[in-house]
């Protein structure tokens, strides 16, 4: 599963401290969902999905549906 | 931290210090492995209370910042999973480690340290076994 975590962050410029305090984990977190290292729960997805303002499937995007 | 556990901590410490003044008093009239066993009692329990005691304390001397990231870190999911898969690993090494004294007391063939590792081993994935059973039940 890949992510498109670290591209709206930045389009919005939002650093990842100011993410992970939003959505109520650590940058460390952040960081590791960005480099692809960790894979977020539904209910942390629907946080930072919910943050952009965009669906699940739009932040997150499985390996059949990547392009 | 609740009240009460903070009164476990001291009383930790308290029942930590009071093993170590025995030890210190009537040492010398005690037989070797309870003085032995006092002092190492009385050293986990005054650690263990202690810890605890100086937790709250070092929360107390945090920015609210700082204890809100502390307090983060400690319900963030990937800490969780962290914490869960370090256990889970430790759980299968401790098992590996628990056949090491069985098979030495087999060549020995000292029946009550045989009794004692197979036990811990028997034990050891006891509670594996009741506590996938409890979480079977909770999930």
């Amino acid at each position: 599963m890949t992510n498109r975590i670290a591209e709206l962050r930045k389009q919005r410029q939002i650093s990842q401290a100011e993410l992970a305090q939003r959505v109520d984990v650590t940058r460390q977190t952040i960081i590791s969902l960005e480099n692809g290292r960790y894979n977020a729960s539904l209910l942390l997805a629907h946080k930072i999905a919910a943050f952009f303002g965009l669906t699940i499937e739009e932040v997150f995007l499985f390996e059949e549906d990547a392009p | 931290m609740k009240q009460w556990k903070i009164c476990l901590a001291a009383l930790a410490v308290a029942a930590g210090l009071g093993l170590f003044a025995a030890v210190i008093v009537w040492g010398d009239g005690m037989p070797g492995h309870m003085a032995g066993l006092c002092t190492g009692m009385g050293g986990a329990l005054l650690g263990a209370g202690s810890v605890k005691l100086l937790i709250p304390l070092l929360m107390r001397s945090m920015t609210p910042e700082e204890r809100q990231e502390v307090e983060r870190g400690e319900r963030d999911e990937r800490n969780v999973a962290i914490r869960e898969k370090a256990a889970y690993t430790s759980w299968y090494w401790t098992l590996g480690l628990l056949w090491i004294p069985f098979v030495v007391a087999l060549l020995q063939g000292s029946t009550l340290w045989l009794c004692l590792s197979s036990g811990a081993v028997v034990l050891h994935s006891l509670f594996y076994l009741v506590n996938l059973a409890r979480w079977a039940r909770r999930m």
